[in-house]
C-alpha cells in the first residue's frame, strides 16, 4: 500500500503492489501460497487422477477437519495466545455429536456439540483474559480436562452418525464438487468477513498486535480475546463435526493428532506467535500441505512414514527462509551504508 | 530472578513446616508483584511477618508440602496407605515421570519449551535397544545420550540462530523424529532389555534396609546433581538470567545464544536418558512410547512452579510436582475413580497451580 506504483512501472511491480499480493505479504502468506502451488502441481504430475471426483473427495475429506482446526487455533494466535487443548476440545465436540445423534435430531445434536466447543473456548478464553493467566498454561490445564470428559461421554469409538450425514457433509450431494469443500468455503468466507469486514475482527488483529494501543484507544481487549477463544471453540467443533461425519464414527481420543498439527499449519502459514499477523487464506492452503503429503507419498510409492520427515522439512523451511533471508538482506545494507 | 517466590498469600500451605531453612536466593524483599495495576493483587497487601517468613520459603518447597498433605488425606482415606512401601510406590512412579521432565524443566527455565520430549524419548530408547548388538551395552548407553544431545543441539541452533519459536521448532523436531522412529527400526527384533540397563531401573535394591527400586535413588541422585548445576555453576546462573531477561543478558556480555544451544542440548540428553530409563523399567518399546510424555512433562514441571516464561523453575520442584501428580493417581486409584477422572483433577490441580502463581510478570 506505501508505494503507490505509477502507471509506468513494469508489470510485475504493478501486480506485487496489488492490494491483495499486498495483503498477503504484509500477512507472511507468500511463502506458503507458494509452498502450496508447488506441492499442487508436483501432486498433479505424480498423479493427474487428483483431478477426478472420487480422490478429490478423499482428499477433501481428509484436510477439511485440519484446516477448520487450523483455523481455530489461527484465531487464537492472532490474539497472541496459543491452545493446546484445541485436540481434546475437539475429542469433546466429536463424542457429543456423535452421542446425541443416537437420541436426538440432527440440528439439536450439531446445535449441542456447537455449544460444547462454545463452552471450552470461553472457559479458556475467560481465564486468560479477565484471570490475566497465560494462554499456553490455561489451555494445559484444560486439555487434561475436556480430554477426560470426552472419555466421560463416550469411552471407546462407536455413537449415531448416519449414512445420510455422511452424505451430506463428505459424501455425493451435489454433482461435481466434494460437498465437504463447500462446506469449507462457507465457513472459510464468513470467518473473512468477520476477520475483515467487522469491527470485532479488525479487534482481534488489533489487540494481538499492540494490546496497549488498543487499550488506549478505549478498545474492550479483555473482551475481544474472550469472543475469539469462543469463536475458535465454534471452529474446532465444526472440525469435529466434519471428521465425525467423514469417518462415520464419534472417537473419544480424535482430536489428539490434531494439536500438534494445527500448531504446524499455522507456523507455516506465517502467522506470528505473540499475535497479530497470520492470513486466513495462507492457513488453508498451509493445513492442505500438510495434510495431503502423506497421499502424495503414497501415489509416489515412497514409504508414507516419510510424511512426518518432509512436513518438518517444509515447516522449517518455509518459516526459516523469510528469516535467513532478512538477516543476509540486512547485513548486506548494514556493509553498504 | 532467584528460585524465591513472592508467593501471593499461600492459602494451602497455612501449616507450612519450620520457616524456610534453605533461603538460598536474594528474597526480593520489595512490595510483591511490580505495580502491574487492574487491582489483581488480592492478598499481598498488608503482608505480616508470618507472610514474610512465607514469602521467603524456597517455591520447591510448596509442591512437597502438598504432597504431604495429599500423602495424608490418603492417610485419613485408607489408613494402609501410610506406610513406607506406599510411599515407595507413590515415589517410584513419580520418579519415572520427573526424569522425564528434567530436560523440559531446563528448556521451560530458559523461557522455552520442549515438545519434541515424546519422540526424543521413544527415539533414543529404540536407538540404545538396536545398538547394544553392534556396539555393546555401554557404547549403545553412550550414543543413545549422544543422540539426545544432538537432537537438542539441532533445536537449539535453530531457536537460537534462526530466531524460530522454540513451540514450532520443537513440534517439528517431534514430527521429524516420529517419522525417523517408524523408518528406521525394526520393532520385531527390539525385545531384549541389557542388564545393566535393568540394574539401574526396575531391579529391587536396598537403601538403608528398605527395599525399593533401583531407579528410585537414580532419579533423586540426577535431580540433587542438576540442582547442583543449576544453582552453583555460573552457567546454570547464566540460565536463568537468559530465561528471564535475554536482551538484557545480552547487552551485558553474555553469550545467549550458546547458553541456550547447551541448554537445549542438556535438555535432550536427558529426555534421551529418561527414554533409556522408561525402557528398563517398563522393559517394552513401541513407537509411540514417549507419546503420554507431551503434556505430563510440561505439567510436572508447571505444578513444581516453575514460570511458564521462564527465568524460574527447579528440578527439586519438578520432583515435588510430580509427586503430587503421581499420589493424585495413588489415591484415584484407591478411590476406584478411574483414570479419567486422573486427569480431570491433574487439569484442576494445575488450574489452581497458576491462578496461584502462574500470572506473567508485568
Amino acid at each position: 500500500m506505501s508505494a503507490v506504483s505509477p502507471s509506468t512501472a513494469p508489470a510485475w511491480s504493478r501486480w506485487w503492489n496489488a492490494s491483495g499480493v499486498t495483503r498477503l505479504r504484509r500477512e507472511g502468506a507468500v511463502a506458503p501460497v507458494l509452498a502450496f502451488v508447488v506441492f499442487f502441481v508436483v501432486y498433479v504430475i505424480i498423479n493427474p487422477a487428483l483431478l477426478t471426483r472420487f480422490q478429490l473427495q478423499t482428499a477433501a475429506n481428509l484436510v477439511v477437519p485440519l484446516v477448520l482446526v487450523a483455523l481455530a487455533q489461527l484465531v487464537i494466535v492472532l490474539v497472541g495466545g496459543i491452545d493446546i487443548s484445541i485436540g481434546a476440545i475437539m475429542s469433546l465436540a466429536n463424542v457429543v455429536f456423535a452421542v446425541q445423534l443416537e437420541t436426538m435430531p440432527v440440528p439439536v445434536a450439531i446445535l449441542l456439540s456447537l455449544g460444547v466447543g462454545l463452552g471450552c473456548g470461553l472457559f479458556n478464553g475467560f481465564l486468560v483474559a479477565y484471570g490475566g493467566l497465560p494462554a499456553i498454561a490455561v489451555t494445559l490445564a484444560s486439555a487434561f480436562i475436556f480430554g477426560s470428559l470426552a472419555r466421560e461421554v463416550l469411552d471407546a469409538p462407536g455413537g449415531g452418525v448416519t449414512k445420510e450425514i455422511y452424505l451430506a457433509t463428505s459424501g455425493e450431494l451435489l454433482p461435481y464438487l466434494p460437498v465437504s469443500l463447500v462446506w469449507l468455503a462457507v465457513i472459510a468466507v464468513l470467518l473473512w468477513l468477520l476477520l475483515q469486514r467487522t469491527s470485532l475482527g479488525r479487534h482481534i488483529y488489533g489487540v494481538g498486535s499492540n494490546m496497549e494501543s488498543v487499550r488506549a484507544a478505549g478498545l474492550n481487549a479483555k473482551l475481544t480475546k474472550l469472543l475469539a477463544f469462543g469463536l475458535a471453540g465454534v471452529l474446532t467443533s465444526l472440525g469435529a463435526m466434519m471428521l465425525a461425519s467423514s469417518t462415520v464414527t464419534g472417537d473419544p481420543r480424535s482430536g489428539d493428532p490434531y494439536l500438534l498439527s494445527s500448531i504446524a499449519a499455522v507456523a507455516l502459514a506465517g502467522a506470528v506467535f505473540t499475535g497479530g499477523r497470520g492470513s486466513i487464506i495462507g492457513t488453508i492452503l498451509a493445513a492442505c500441505t500438510l495434510g495431503l503429503i502423506g497421499n502424495l507419498l503414497f501415489f509416489a510409492r515412497v514409504n508414507s512414514y516419510w510424511q512426518y520427515v518432509i512436513s518438518a522439512l517444509i515447516i522449517v523451511a518455509v518459516v526459516g527462509i523469510p528469516v535467513v533471508w532478512r538477516k543476509v538482506a540486512f547485513r548486506v545494507k548494514g556493509n553498504r551504508s | 530472578m532467584s528460585t524465591v517466590a513472592p508467593s501471593v498469600g499461600n492459602a494451602a500451605g497455612a501449616s507450612g513446616p519450620g520457616s524456610g531453612s534453605s533461603g538460598s536466593g536474594s528474597g526480593s524483599s520489595g512490595a510483591g508483584d511490580s505495580p502491574d495495576g487492574s487491582g489483581r493483587n488480592t492478598g499481598a497487601t498488608g503482608r505480616s511477618t508470618f507472610g514474610s517468613v512465607i514469602a521467603r520459603v524456597p517455591r520447591a518447597v510448596w509442591p512437597l508440602v502438598a504432597f504431604l498433605v495429599l500423602f495424608g488425606i490418603g492417610g485419613i482415606i485408607r489408613p494402609n496407605l501410610i506406610t513406607v512401601d506406599a510411599l515407595i510406590g507413590t515415589a517410584t512412579f513419580a520418579i519415572i515421570l520427573a526424569i522425564a521432565s528434567f530436560g523440559q524443566t531446563i528448556a521451560v527455565i530458559q523461557a522455552g519449551i520442549d515438545l519434541s520430549v515424546p519422540n526424543t524419548i521413544g527415539f533414543s530408547a529404540l536407538a540404545f535397544l538396536t545398538l547394544v548388538g553392534p556396539l555393546g551395552p555401554f557404547g549403545a548407553f553412550v550414543a543413545a545420550l549422544l543422540a539426545g544431545a544432538v537432537i537438542g543441539f539441532l533445536n537449539g541452533i535453530v531457536i537460537a540462530k534462526l530466531g524460530l519459536t522454540p513451540i514450532v521448532t520443537t513440534i517439528a523436531m517431534n514430527g521429524l523424529l516420529f517419522g525417523v522412529i517408524l523408518l528406521a527400526f525394526n520393532f520385531s527384533e527390539l525385545t531384549v532389555t541389557p542388564d545393566f540397563v535393568i540394574a539401574m531401573t526396575s531391579a529391587k535394591i536396598s537403601v538403608l534396609g528398605l527395599s525399593m527400586p533401583a531407579v528410585l535413588p537414580l532419579g533423586l541422585g540426577l535431580m540433587l546433581v542438576l540442582q547442583l548445576v543449576l544453582s552453583f555453576t555460573g552457567w546454570g546462573r547464566s540460565l536463568f538470567v537468559v530465561g528471564s531477561a535475554a536482551e538484557t543478558a545480552r547487552l551485558a556480555g553474555l553469550p545467549v545464544d550458546r547458553i541456550r544451544v547447551a541448554g537445549y542440548m542438556l535438555s535432550g540428553g536427558l529426555a534421551a536418558f529418561a527414554g533409556i530409563v522408561i525402557v528398563g523399567y517398563y522393559q517394552q518399546a513401541s513407537a509411540t512410547m514417549g507419546a503420554s510424555y507431551l503434556l505430563s512433562s510440561v505439567a510436572a514441571v508447571v505444578v513444581g512452579g516453575a514460570s511458564i516464561f521462564g527465568g524460574r523453575g527447579s528440578v527439586v520442584g519438578t520432583v515435588g510436582g510430580a509427586l503430587v501428580l503421581a499420589q493424585v493417581s495413588t489415591l484415584v486409584a484407591v478411590l476406584n475413580l478411574g483414570a479419567n477422572i486422573q486427569q480431570l483433577i491433574y487439569g484442576v490441580i494445575i488450574l489452581l497451580v497458576i491462578s496461584l502463581y502462574g500470572r506473567r510478570r508485568a
